[in-house]
């Protein structure tokens, strides 16, 4: 029997999303005397769906149908030959739509052409699977956010800024001194008399001497008003609403990303239920090519099967545990954790005097290089160690393998951020003198004795932060990776063997660049250019991660699937923006800027600049502006927007109940027709015995 | 672009377009990669419609199959006979279902023919063992294999008659959110 026939079957109780009739197409085949249930039947004439729709959708159901091409085609000649009859203004929007639809089909190609990476992308999921190419996916957005970022920061702060500089046209508007405070306006970042050669390349890694006075860093900004005749462009503000628009930016692209990736778990009901036939069944990746993948992929659903096998051990033994064991067992990983928290409070204290260390020495040979980096060797150190000794640890603990993934994962996500958290209430302590007695903060409202330019000194601390972490990355690559390669495939001793080829572990690469993404956020406000500089850095890190991905690497064998470590990815990202997103609030609002350099000299608080700009606008913006800030907006809106949320909430728990429902029908149903199918050959049974008789 | 070629006449293109998930430029394209799997029998000149079928040893070498262990079957369920000979326009329909545009009721289509190894319209143990198999390179012990299809068929039956028909096999595929990128083949 041709099984395509199958489908031109119509049956009388075709219950699986399709009807059947197929009056009046050609290939209609003889079968067997029992219809067959559980083909799938489609919707033969596709113009009772379509009667009233445009043409489009009768394309669109023709692609869908799951027939042999010659019978697609068949179907759209009957379906040109019905010229439905229609008056002059529906053809002309037909044959519109038409057009569109093949001027869109266009554009999606050559846009697809022109993303960025496109081949050397699928290349890697060819070779490596998908969750492999998650991480380059991620990195490739977080290229373009950076990139984009630079552009908006480009054109409203930099350009303006380069323009006023050449032109020199602007005012710049003195402030007002008190008394004690000439001390404040005291600033010389370029170095006095003769220097040593080499200090122009530790400059260059630290962001000091000639780097530290350029448009990289916050202090070379004026705080001019430009006025030109009829046009006046005032950049302190320009510069504040810049970072408060590539902060939300970027809040906004992730949450839009995280929106499409979090509809497919939606849509499929989210729960990981039915684990070994959806392993079975959708495992295989189709897209892979070459030989050694396919051999790694087939290795890595074994392990998979194994480790669900041996999930359902753990899980039988754990639960036929006694009171006693159980008691004992809980109070052991309570005292782990006990352990784990020691360890990362050890590496925050750690964090907390390298920092104060290096800050309140500052020269500039070559020793003084080590010194500066400090911070940054010691946060890397940290997140280094720390989490290898919680593997470890985690061994002791004996929880489900899945289980302790995730744990660690989690771990390593708080130390990495926390760390970075550390590290910036120790400057602001600083900064702000909360660690002595106040005394060298009277007269400025800020650290002047130690930070003549305190933003600066920030942003450097960030492009310190950021600098180590891009040589990390290649040093690592260059004495670890590649060496183990060589020894690994030249040496043949059992232990070496065993120990075996890198792995390249997803979720720890998609932390590094969680943290460094995290690190340009804060320092973006004090380091204007430190987004393109980003950009840079990421795209030679996709070629370095490539190349040693392709030369160096196995797959791991504990994989994440690529959906749901997606939305773990960008969450994590997210808890990184609210960091740096805190860290913003607190310098606008909180902390005195700088005296001595800045856009923001003349003022007591950075955020002040819009409150004094707003007078300036025109009064119908200002009471529009009013009116939005004022009660009479935002409770109405408050109370809107919760309104909105308990419809969404209360719609999402209508659709998981009616899953269910629907679910337990179907099982009905089956047993019904199992029943009813057990009584149809009871009946013709007895019917031929009493024929027979 | 496409004003130049004689492979296809316009009206054949536009016939291809409309039934399958591919532009004008992918479709001459994947006549190229038709032809060059048997030149001598793949004539360039497709206007007339000609009746060439490629058999299924051909097909299975090509690069984007040739390692992939459900690849007999996939040639299998798209062709006409059964057999794996593929025309033309068999091989079209084959590679717009592995699309990334191929919907997923679609997919779970062609992806219930392909498990069904023994052509029955139901997804029983036996077909269920062939798969785990060609998944695991035979590797697994016959006990963890027993183990894995009884588990299966578990989840994912629904009726009770121990074996999965389409229903059970597509309710199934519907919570499988990887299930659209993992059925994917790119040509």
């Amino acid at each position: 029997m041709d099984f395509r026939g199958s489908y031109a079957e119509g049956s009388a109780a075709g219950d699986y999303g399709y009807q059947g009739a197929p009056e009046s197409l050609r290939l209609r085949q003889r079968l067997s005397a029992v219809p067959d249930q559980s083909s799938p039947q489609f919707n033969w004439n596709p113009d009772h769906t379509s009667e009233n729709e445009e043409g489009s959708s009768d394309r669109q159901n023709l692609k869908e149908l799951p027939l042999p091409m010659e019978l697609k085609k068949a179907i759209r000649q009957v379906q040109q030959m019905k010229v439905p009859v229609v008056s002059g203004w529906q053809s002309w929007r037909r044959s519109k739509s038409k057009t569109l639809k093949r001027f869109r089909e266009e554009a999606g190609g050559i846009l697809a052409y022109v993303a960025l990476w496109r081949r050397n992308l699928q290349k890697i999921g060819g070779h490596f699977g998908g969750g492999v190419q998650s991480y380059f996916l991620f990195l490739r957005f977080l290229v373009v956010l950076n990139f984009f970022s630079f552009l908006l920061i480009a054109s409203f702060v930099l350009v303006p800024s380069i323009i006023f500089h050449s032109r020199s046209s602007g005012n710049n508007s003195n402030i007002n001194i008190s008394a004690g405070q000439e001390v404040c306006t005291y600033y010389e970042p370029n170095p006095q008399g003769l220097v040593d050669f080499y200090t122009y390349f530790i400059d260059l890694l630290t962001g000091t001497g000639f780097m530290e006075y350029s448009y990289l860093f916050y202090g070379y900004y004026n705080n001019t008003e430009g006025i030109t005749n009829d046009f006046s462009y005032n950049i302190p503000l320009a510069y504040l609403l810049t970072a408060a628009f590539y902060s939300i930016f970027c809040l906004i692209c992730i949450v839009i990303r995280m929106g499409s990736v979090i509809r497919v778990t939606v849509k499929t009901g989210g729960r990981t239920v039915g684990g070994y036939s959806m392993l079975v069944f959708t495992g295989w990746d189709y897209g892979l090519q070459g030989d050694r993948a396919t051999k790694l992929k087939q290795n890595n659903i074994r392990y998979k099967l194994q480790v669900d096998l041996e999930e359902e051990r753990i899980k039988l033994k754990a639960a036929s545990l006694t009171l006693g064991q159980t008691v004992g067992l809980y109070s052991l990983r309570a005292f782990l954790n006990l352990i784990v928290l020691g360890l990362i409070i050890g590496a925050f204290i750690c964090i907390f005097l390298a920092t104060q260390f290096s800050q309140t020495n500052r020269e500039t040979d070559f020793l003084s290089l080590v010194v500066q980096y400090l911070p940054s060797i010691v946060i890397t150190l940290a997140n280094f160690v720390v989490p290898f000794l919680c593997d470890q640890i985690a061994l002791l603990e004996k929880h489900a393998p899945s289980t302790t993934i995730i744990l660690a994962l989690l771990r390593a996500v708080f130390l990495r951020l926390a760390s970075l958290g550390v590290l910036l209430i120790t400057l602001w302590s600083q900064i702000t003198c909360s660690t002595e007695d106040g005394g060298t903060c009277l007269p400025c409202g800020y650290n002047h004795t130690l930070y003549q330019c305190w933003e600066t000194r920030v942003g450097q601390e960030m492009y310190k932060l950021a600098m180590f972490d891009f040589l990390t990355v290649i040093a690592v690559m260059i004495l670890v990776e590649f060496p183990r390669r060589m020894v690994v495939d030249s040496c043949s001793w059992k232990l070496v063997k065993f120990v075996g080829r890198q792995e390249f572990v997803v979720p720890q690469n998609v932390l590094g660049l969680v943290y460094g993404q995290t690190v340009v956020w804060i320092g973006a406000l004090f380091c204007p250019l430190l987004p393109v500089i980003n950009t840079v850095k990421f795209i030679i890190i996709f070629y370095c991660k490539k190349m040693t991905l392709f030369y160096n690497c196995q797959p791991a064998n504990r994989t994440f699937r690529s959906t749901s470590s997606n939305f773990f990815f960008l969450l994590v990202l997210l808890f990184g923006w609210i960091l740096a997103a805190f860290t913003l609030i607190y310098s606008v609002a909180a902390i005195h800027p700088s005296m001595s350099c800045g856009p923001f000299r003349s003022l007591t608080m950075m955020w002040s600049v819009v409150p004094n700009s707003f007078h300036s606008l025109s009064s119908s913006t200002q009471d529009f502006l009013h009116y939005i800030g004022s009660q009479a907006f935002s409770i109405p809106l408050f109370v809107l927007s919760c309104v909105v949320l308990s419809y969404m909430a209360a719609l999402a728990s209508v659709y998981g109940q009616s899953v269910s429902l629907l679910k337990a029908q179907l099982k009905l149903e089956g047993r019904d027709k199992q029943f009813l199918v057990k009584q149809i050959e009871e009946l013709s049974l007895a019917s031929r015995k009493r024929q027979d008789c | 672009m496409g004003n130049k070629q004689t492979i296809f006449t316009d009206e054949q293109l536009d016939a291809y377009q409309d039934c399958t998930f591919f532009t004008r430029k992918e479709i001459l394209r994947l006549h190229g990669r038709y032809h060059e799997l048997a030149p001598h029998l793949v004539p360039m000149d497709y206007t007339e419609e000609p009746d060439v079928k490629l058999p299924l040893a051909l097909i299975v070498n090509m690069p984007e199959l040739k390692e992939n262990p459900f690849r007999n079957r996939i040639v299998e369920s798209f062709s006409e006979d059964g057999l794996g000979n593929l025309s033309f326009n068999d091989f079209v329909d084959m590679f717009s279902v592995l699309s990334e545009m191929a919907p997923r009721e679609l997919k779970a289509i062609y992806a219930f023919k392909i498990y069904d190894f023994n052509v029955d319209n139901y997804i029983c143990k036996e077909d269920l063992e062939k798969t785990l198999n060609k998944l695991t390179r035979e590797e697994l012990t016959a006990e963890e294999v027993n183990l894995v299809c009884e588990k299966s068929i578990e989840e994912a039956d629904l009726d009770g008659d121990n074996k999965l028909s389409f229903a059970d096999f597509e309710n199934m595929i519907a919570r499988a959110p990887d299930f659209l990128s993992t059925f994917h083949i790119r040509i």
